[in-house]
């Protein structure tokens, strides 16, 4: 099974609102778990899990984000694509964001790279940076949370 | 030929006084116009300028054909094709400069741009794809010039460096960035840039290790036009495949590991990541670059990779 084809099961269980889902096949074996916060976690077992965090790893689980508080009306920028997470255009340079500051939809908040394609990725949401969830330079994964947005009323 | 001032004014309409004024400023542009006293203008060489003039009609038939933009100076052709793209520009538009002051590279890397001995060119695509899906972007890039410096001189070996870089015996030569503008689900629009050191005929002490030109490997000057238009027809060729031939992105990942040596089987170092050691072991389905390392099986996502010496 690969990464798209993992992409797509999961948005099938998004779509069909499905909380948990397993799967043994060959070597291959999958626990999706949807909660409430989290971002769905999927584990492969054909690569050995590494442990360095730091490491860029397929299919390394994302970390499960520190959860922002539920009171509040927050929304997650998540990554689009697998790749390298860079908080400003270029090293040195101040960053794109920081906590506090106002974005508006569609203004350029951090860049992933991979492969030496550097992916602008905007905010989908206007408000107020309330929390940069990943470091700079670090690997993120499909879909993996990257700013707490707390959303303009 | 000689063509009298006379003639040269009858036929683009004018006096003879402003055909001398039109030959003054193609000579200040570079245009080797000889001017013989009794008698006329004669052409000695062509220029080898980047004008769309000279490069269109040798891509007629491909996407890059309709909309090329040209600068003698600019800050970075990539810089320019992103505001373009983010301002309407439409598919296929291409950005050639002469020079660059400001050349982007990967992080804090500049690319150094000489003036009309480079070719520096970055085009704007618009695939219908989830943004994940225009990585492939970035290998098919390497692979349409490696194919187009062969078609040239055939005797020349560029090796490809995972993801993009282009090397002759060990020295670089092109490098190519990729920026994209992407919804959650759908690519905006991409700009490709490519920048070859085409007719460099040295490098400031501090790049004569790591830099290279085709001219100082092949011996020869090159024509930059037929080089540019070469590039933007293999370019064409792998991104029309991409869109329109399934198995298109096997084919790519396949010749991508055919023609690198570096792909498999070497000892390399990764300089991000806190520098990962390992040996290659080719491609994932995606593009990225596998690695057997002491701990284990790694993916390498991005980071400049280095043979280890």
């Amino acid at each position: 099974m690969n990464q798209k084809e993992i992409k797509e099961l999961i948005e099938f269980l998004i779509e069909k609102d499905i909380a948990e889902f397993e799967l043994e096949r060959g070597d291959v074996k999958m626990r999706i778990k949807r909660g409430c916060y989290a971002a769905p976690v999927h584990e492969v077992q054909t690569v050995p899990a590494s442990g360095a965090a730091a490491a860029p790893v397929v299919a390394a689980v994302p970390p499960r984000a520190p959860k922002p508080a539920a009171e509040e009306n927050l929304h997650l920028v998540r990554s689009p694509i697998v790749g390298t997470y860079y908080e400003s255009p270029t090293p040195g340079a101040p960053p794109f964001v920081k906590p506090g500051d106002v974005v508006e939809m569609g203004q350029v908040i951090c860049i992933v790279e991979a492969m030496k394609l550097m992916n602008e990725i905007e905010s989908d949401a206007a408000g107020e940076i309330v929390k940069m969830l990943v470091k700079n330079g670090q690997p993120i994964e499909y879909n993996q949370e990257l700013f707490a947005v707390r959303v303009r009323a | 030929m000689v063509i009298s001032g006379t003639k040269l004014a009858q036929e683009l309409g004018t006096n003879r006084s402003e055909v001398w004024r039109l030959a003054q400023q193609l000579r200040g542009l570079g245009v080797d116009i000889v001017g013989r006293p009794a008698t006329g203008y004669q052409l000695r060489t062509v220029p080898d300028l980047l004008l769309p003039d000279m490069v269109a009609p040798q891509v007629a038939g491909t996407i890059f054909s309709k909309h090329i933009h040209h600068y003698y100076r600019i800050g970075s052709t990539n810089a320019a094709g992103m505001e373009a793209a983010a301002a309407g520009a439409p598919e296929g538009s291409v950005f050639l400069a002469e020079e660059q002051l400001a050349g982007r590279g990967r992080g804090a890397n500049q690319w150094q741009s000489a003036r009309s001995a480079g070719i520096y060119c970055s085009v704007v695509l618009r695939p219908p794809w989830p943004p994940s899906d225009a990585l492939i972007v970035s290998l098919a890039a390497g692979l349409a010039v490696q194919a187009a410096v062969r078609e040239i001189d055939p005797r020349l070996e560029p090796d490809l460096k995972w993801p993009n870089d282009l090397l002759i015996k060990g020295k670089k030569f092109c490098g190519i960035l990729t920026e994209m503008n992407a919804e959650a689900t759908r690519v905006r629009h991409l700009v490709v840039g490519i920048g070859i050191n085409v007719n460099q005929r040295s490098f400031p002490v501090d790049l004569q290790e790591i830099a290279t030109s085709l001219r100082l490997e092949s011996g020869t000057e090159w024509s930059r036009v037929e080089l540019c238009a070469g590039l933007l027809k293999s370019l064409d060729r792998e991104y029309r495949s991409l869109l329109e031939a399934s198995g298109a992105r096997q084919s790519i990942l396949r010749r991508f590991e055919e023609n690198s040596t570096m792909v498999r089987g070497k000892t390399v170092t990764v300089e991000d990541n806190g520098g990962l050691e390992g040996v290659t072991n080719g491609l994932d389905e995606r593009g990225f670059l596998k690695l057997e390392t002491s701990s284990g099986p790694r993916i390498v996502l991005s980071g400049t990779v280095r043979l280890k010496t």
